[in-house]
């Protein structure tokens, strides 16, 4: 019997995007249950007006140019590769009851971001003790 | 000759294994699938998910270029 796992997400740089559509997807296929545990910068990916353009205000020049358009660069390829829908996979993962976006509550008043701002396929928000209980029984992961 | 044949042909992780899965699900028991990748990884990812899912790979045909599984639904 498979364990389930809990990811926690605290970075919106595309790959972790990408890594959590990756698991997330194929966790479904493999009806391995999986919550992700969105906190801090992590939160920006359940947006639904989530630019894949990473703005880095404190750089400048073509280093951070490129780290920016590296977002936007692997979403076209991703679709090449099979992966059109992005957000329509995780939804579908959500659907078939494998896998549970939570945000966390405390961040998301830190960081001011509302529950209206996210899917609404993304599960109500918890705190610490929550998200603890959910994975007493499961390998957590820092993506 | 596959009840079902699945070209997955230039898909990549994880397609071939959510393709595939999609595909099980609307297959009898003792149907059998067909499926066609050139994604180096699926050499371990579909059984993997076989493995999972509880059905037979009766076949694996690698000939460098593509990868060709004959599964069995149980």
């Amino acid at each position: 019997m498979t364990e389930d796992i809990s990811f926690i997400v605290s970075d919106r740089s595309f790959e972790k995007f990408g890594m959590m559509l990756i698991l997330g997807t194929t966790g479904d296929a493999m009806e391995i249950k999986m919550n992700f545990f969105f906190t801090f910068w992590g939160l920006y990916l359940l947006k639904k007006k989530f630019r894949k353009i990473r703005k880095t205000p404190k750089s400048s020049g073509m280093a951070s140019m490129m780290k920016g358009m590296g977002g936007k660069i692997f979403s076209k390829r991703l679709k090449k590769f099979g992966m059109e829908d992005q957000w329509g996979m995780i939804k579908e993962a959500v659907e078939n009851g494998n896998v549970k976006l939570y945000p966390c509550q405390m961040t998301m008043d830190l960081m001011g971001i509302k529950r209206e701002e996210m899917w609404d396929f993304v599960e109500d928000p918890i705190g610490a003790a929550r998200f603890l209980e959910l994975s007493a029984d499961a390998k957590i992961v820092s993506l | 000759m596959a009840d079902l044949t699945l070209n997955a042909l230039g898909k990549k992780c994880p397609m071939p294994i959510l393709l595939t899965k999609k595909e099980l699900k609307k297959m009898s028991p003792g149907q059998t699938l067909e499926l066609i990748v050139d994604d180096k990884g699926a050499l371990k990812d579909v059984p993997a998910l076989i493995h999972k899912t509880g059905d037979t790979i009766l076949e694996t045909k690698d000939n460098g270029e593509q990868i060709t599984f004959m599964i069995q639904k149980v």
